[in-house]
């Protein structure tokens, strides 16, 4: 799997204490069997009336350094990392905004939180952003995914709840986006809702994330070079733009006003999106725990039966 | 005050029975050694009386222990320092673990000053079973420890609920924040020790009094602790004390733990969390005096401890493995604990001679207090790394090796024909024989 990603405009809105950051994504794919493609991209964050948005950090105006330098082939990693161009000053001073990107040679799970399951036939996107000084008190950071989908296939958000946090401390929601042709996932993008606030998480680090409502992007193909290298120039109708805001941070306090760091973590692949089941040792723990006092039980049963009747029979012969 | 009560009492004995107190019911109690007919401490108001005592003894020891967790954020933004929550609010870990966590500045002096009400505090618990043994046993025991439990429990709640409202007060008062308004609202808190010693006082009074009329010999009641008698235990006291240990282990640190689960698993909200947290306690306040009255009635200790066990395994795993709405599981959670506590504690008195009462509750306390500190740090260990699904299960794990330990206990206590499990009517038709005999 080979992976590129260039990031695009992003805007954003502002309201009362948010700040919106928009970005875009876009990733090639090339998968045995054919070529198929996603875009995710950002656009602006429209948000809910309520709220109220600052200016959005546009990514297509950022200017990025040079992944060679942060490219790693033995772990199959790279980093993009921008600021905003032509702008020293601001929130992005002394901070950067960067997306790491991850391949994966085989089947596994990650080592680090949130510890996502992956297979050979998907990669991780990171978000981090660290050092950006937010606008506000009590401000959040939202960013916008877009995706770009020729049409006949569709669009969805899920959110899973499941009882099993034990990969993901505390966590206990799954989301995933996934483009559907009739009887089939044919690509997802798959988070845990959360999100970090240190480079090194651990549970307490956790920052809240939202998964807006999935809605149509109010505009045809985002202007970027490679959606249009890929898609050609195609009628408008022919592909169809939808948009998604997640929004990190909660009433729950300001994690990352405190460690000015913030890292998020999805899986991007083709497919089914795989799904964690219960591990070996908390099925073998709840059989011991559960199997001990039932045979116990038995077993105590029976040694009183046994005690009984040789009672019984010590009697025998004095009657 | 105390000084009219005790004369007050000495003169209802003077006067003999019925001369001091009208209500009092005649019991068809056996007089051993042929004393005292006249003996008000084996009269039933007197008895009454004790208790009062003793529970209110509870409640002020309680009242004070949890101050520091009812204060916590006035303390948080007092002595602006990063408080190891579980260092002031868990009031039922070691006093150890309080040392431990003894951090710096003036916080240092707090850990102090917890550490010997620690010592305090848990000593008064042994102090307080074994004196409820030592008046109740054989007649209204283990009601006596669920009213303990429950006034344990009102004293919590009541603190937990005034003393935000008392330091708002003298914060009014004093017209400024800091240390000086914090100190005093403790030193109001601190009051209801002075309370409680006075109870202490009385009771001890009585106590001694008790011990002249009756001719009862020094230290017969097994106030003094010998820990060479731990040897002596039986394979009885040994289960009941693993099932103390592995039972409370999987409900007080779960509690402590319990409110982010509810947050995140059920989405709750952090109000509704802290009520659900606390309804364990708020339901275990009126329904362990009736619980205690019940096991009273009906005997049968060791089904009732497999009764509290079993529902707290159940509420666990539906804890664990199901998204029901909690309220079920931690009503269920609460109705089980108040059971287990008015149950399992009054066993003890059976399986021990009397004048090793003491050394058994304490040790009993401590074990279990050592339990829950170590149980609490892993807990957490695994929460930080596993999960909840993880700990719940963990929890369960706890539970079933109580669970297990029950059903050993009950087979044990079967096969050696020990009275644990006796009904209260066979318990009262033994008392008759040993008593004519």
């Amino acid at each position: 799997v080979r992976s590129r990603e260039q990031c695009g405009h992003v805007s954003g809105a502002c309201n009362r204490a948010a700040t919106g950051v928009m970005w875009r994504l876009l990733l090639l794919a090339a998968a045995a069997g054919g070529v198929r493609r996603e875009v995710f991209e950002s656009r602006e964050a429209g948000g809910a009336a309520a709220e109220l948005f600052y200016p959005p950090y546009d990514l297509s105006r950022f200017s990025w350094g040079s992944v060679n330098g942060t490219l790693n082939r033995t772990a199959l990693t790279a980093e993009f990392r921008g600021g905003p161009a032509g702008e020293p000053g601001g929130g992005f001073a002394n901070g950067s905004l960067a997306f790491r990107v991850t391949a994966y040679e085989a089947d596994g799970r990650d080592g680090a939180l949130p510890r996502l399951l992956h297979t050979a036939n998907s990669s991780k996107v990171e978000f981090v952003l660290a050092g950006v000084a937010p606008r506000g008190n009590g401000s959040r950071f939202v960013l916008e995914v877009a995706t770009v989908e020729e049409a006949g296939a569709a669009r969805r958000l899920r959110s899973a709840r499941s009882i099993d946090d034990e990969y993901t401390p505390t966590i206990f929601e799954t989301l995933s986006l996934a483009a559907e042709a009739p009887g089939a996932v044919l690509s997802f993008l798959q988070w845990k809702a959360t999100a970090y606030g240190s480079r090194s998480p651990r549970r307490e680090d956790g920052i809240r994330c939202r998964a807006h409502e999935l809605h149509a992007a109010n505009c045809s193909l985002p202007p970027s070079a490679i959606v249009r290298g890929y898609f050609g120039d195609r009628p408008a109708g022919a592909c169809s733009v939808s948009a998604l805001n997640i929004s990190f941070g909660g009433e729950d306090g300001d994690v990352y006003q405190e460690k000015r760091y913030l890292s998020w973590s999805a899986l991007l692949g083709f497919g089914q999106p795989p799904a964690d089941s219960f591990s070996p040792l908390v099925v073998a723990i709840v059989a011991v725990a559960l199997g001990t006092p039932a045979a116990l039980l038995l077993l105590g049963g029976l040694a009183v039966l046994l005690a009984r009747r040789r009672r019984y029979s010590e009697y025998e012969p004095i009657n | 005050m105390a000084a009219a009560v005790a004369e007050e009492e000495e003169e209802r004995a003077l006067l003999g029975p019925g001369g001091g107190s009208g209500s009092a019911e005649p019991e068809p109690e056996p007089e051993p050694r042929g004393l005292g007919a006249a003996c008000d401490p084996r009269r039933l108001p007197h008895r009454l009386l004790v208790l009062a005592l003793m529970c209110f003894l509870g409640f002020g020891s309680y009242f004070c222990y949890d101050n520091p967790a009812a204060l916590q954020t006035q303390v948080q933004a007092v002595s602006s320092i990063l408080l190891r929550s579980c260092a002031l609010t868990s009031s039922n870990s070691t006093p150890v673990i309080f040392a431990v966590g003894a951090l710096i500045n003036a916080f240092w002096l707090m850990e102090a000053g917890r550490f010997v009400f620690g010592i305090g505090g848990e000593s008064l618990a042994v102090a307080q079973n074994t004196y409820a043994v030592s008046w109740f046993k054989g007649k209204e025991l283990n009601l006596v420890f669920g009213l303990q439990l429950s006034m344990a429990r009102i004293g919590s709640t009541v603190n937990m609920n005034i003393m935000g409202w008392v330091y708002s007060r003298v914060q009014h008062l004093l017209g400024h924040t800091g240390h000086s308004a914090l100190g005093l609202t403790l030193m109001i808190g601190g009051t209801t020790c002075l309370f409680s010693l006075a109870c202490a006082l009385i009771l001890a009074y009585l106590d001694k009094r008790a011990e002249k009329l009756l001719c009862k010999e020094q230290g017969k009641t097994g106030e003094v602790i010998k820990l060479t008698d731990v040897k002596d235990f039986s394979l009885s006291l040994w289960l009941i004390f693993v099932i103390c240990v592995c039972y409370y282990a999987a409900v007080f640190p779960f509690i402590g733990l319990g409110k982010v689960f509810f947050i995140e698993k059920f989405k709750f909200s952090s109000q509704e969390a802290s009520a659900i947290n606390s309804i364990v306690y708020i339901i275990s306040a009126p329904l362990s005096p009736v619980f205690g009255l019940l096991v009273d009635k009906v005997g049968k200790n060791i089904i009732w401890v497999l009764c509290a066990v079993v529902t707290t395994l159940a509420s666990h795993i539906m804890l664990a493995f199901t998204f029901w709405n909690p309220w079920v599981a931690m009503c269920l959670l609460g109705v089980a604990y108040s059971l287990l506590a008015c149950a399992l504690w009054p066993m003890v008195a059976f399986v021990v001679p009397e004048h090793q009462l003491g050394t058994a509750y304490g040790f009993m306390q401590s074990i279990q207090n050592l339990g829950l500190a170590i149980i609490a740090i892993a807990a957490g260990m695994i929460l930080d790394t596993r999960g909840y699904l993880f700990l719940e299960v963990f929890f369960s794990a706890c539970v079933c090796l109580s669970l297990i330990a029950v059903v050993m206990l009950y087979f044990v206590n079967h096969l050696t024909g020990g009275d644990l499990n006796w009904s209260a009517k066979k318990r009262e038709k033994m008392q008759k024989v040993t008593a004519t005999e």
